[in-house]
C-alpha cells in the first residue's frame, strides 16, 4: 500500500494541470474559429478563453496571488483589458469607430 | 517591520508580500505589458474602423503557424515554471535539465517564426497587404523583439545554472527570467486569437 507522501508525489502539479488546459483552449479556440467564424457569439467565447489562459499562467506559473498587491493588479488588468476591448469591438464597433475617427 | 522592505537574497519581499524575482524584473514587466497595451489599442482602433478586412485578413493567415508558436510558448513557460520548482525544492540537476528543455523549447518560437513568414511571402503577404497585416507584423515582430530578449535571458541564466550558480535559497534570478518568460507568454496569449481565431 502507497503511503500517503507518495500518493501525493504522484498527483500532478497545478503547473502540469495549468499546462494541460492552456494547450486544450488553444485546441479549442482553433476550433471555434473554424467551425463558427461567423457566429455573433463568437468574440465573447473568444474573450472568456484569453481572460482563462491568462489567469491560468498568472495564477499557476507566476503565482500572482501570492505576489505582491501592485503586480497581480498590473496582471489582472493587463489580462481584462484585451478582452474587454474586443467585446467592446465586436459589439459597438461602430460608435468606438466614430470616437476615434480623426 | 512591516513598514519596511525586507529584502531576503535571491527572492524579493516586500513586507510579507512577495516579489516573484526581484524589483527590476517587474518594472521592465510592466512597461512591457504598457507598451503591449498601447499596441492592443492600436489594434483594436483598427478593427474598428476596418471590419471587413479584419474579417478576410484571419483567412489568409496560417493558423497552424499561429497554433505551433502557442503551443511552443506555453510548453516552454510550463518548463520554466517546473525549473524554479525544481530549484526551490533544492535540486540543481532537475531544474537545469527543465530550463534547457524550456530553452530549446523556446527557440522554436523564431524558428516557426521565420517558417511562418517564409509561407506568408510565398503567398504574397507582407506589410503593404492591407491594414490587417500591417497591424499583424506590428504586433508579432514587437512580440518576437521580447520574446528574444527573453531567450537571451535563458543563455545566461542557463549559464549561471551550469556554474552553480542558484540554490533553494538563492534563485532570484532564474525567477526573474521565468516571470519575464511568462509575462512574455500571456502577451502571445492575448495576441494569438487576434489573427488566427477571430475571423
Amino acid at each position: 500500500m502507497s503511503s500517503p507522501e507518495k500518493v501525493s508525489r504522484r498527483r500532478p502539479s497545478a503547473s502540469t494541470l495549468a499546462w494541460l488546459a492552456l494547450v486544450a483552449l488553444t485546441f479549442a479556440s482553433l476550433g471555434l474559429g473554424e467551425w463558427f467564424h461567423s457566429a455573433s457569439w463568437l468574440p465573447l467565447l473568444v474573450a472568456a478563453v484569453v481572460w482563462i489562459k491568462g489567469s491560468l499562467v498568472a495564477r499557476c506559473f507566476i503565482e500572482s496571488h501570492r505576489a505582491h498587491p501592485f503586480i497581480a493588479r498590473v496582471l489582472r488588468a493587463f489580462i481584462a483589458f484585451a478582452p474587454l476591448a474586443l467585446v467592446a469591438t465586436a459589439y459597438f464597433g461602430e460608435r468606438l469607430a466614430r470616437w476615434t475617427a480623426l | 517591520m512591516a513598514a519596511e522592505a525586507v529584502l531576503q537574497p535571491g527572492i524579493g519581499v516586500l513586507g510579507n508580500r512577495r516579489i516573484p524575482g526581484n524589483k527590476g524584473i517587474w518594472v521592465g514587466i510592466t512597461c512591457e505589458l504598457a507598451e503591449f497595451t498601447v499596441m492592443f489599442v492600436i489594434y483594436f482602433v483598427a478593427r474598428a474602423h476596418y471590419p471587413e478586412a479584419f474579417h478576410a485578413g484571419a483567412e489568409r493567415l496560417s493558423r497552424t503557424a499561429g497554433a505551433v508558436i502557442t503551443l511552443l510558448m506555453v510548453t516552454s513557460s510550463y518548463f520554466i515554471a517546473c525549473s524554479v520548482a525544481a530549484i526551490r525544492a533544492g535540486d540543481r540537476r532537475r531544474s537545469l535539465l527543465w530550463l534547457a528543455a524550456g530553452f530549446l523549447t523556446a527557440l522554436g518560437y523564431p524558428l516557426a517564426k521565420v517558417l511562418e513568414v517564409t509561407w506568408n511571402l510565398a503567398h504574397g503577404i507582407d506589410g503593404g497587404s492591407g491594414i490587417f497585416f500591417t497591424v499583424y507584423y506590428y504586433l508579432t515582430f514587437n512580440h518576437l523583439v521580447h520574446a528574444s530578449w527573453g531567450i537571451l535571458g535563458m543563455v545566461w541564466v542557463l549559464a549561471r545554472s551550469i556554474a552553480g550558480g542558484y540554490s533553494a535559497e538563492d534563485h532570484g534570478g532564474l525567477e526573474a527570467l521565468a516571470s519575464y518568460w511568462h509575462a512574455t507568454d500571456i502577451i502571445w496569449l492575448v495576441i494569438f486569437p487576434f489573427f488566427y481565431v477571430l475571423a
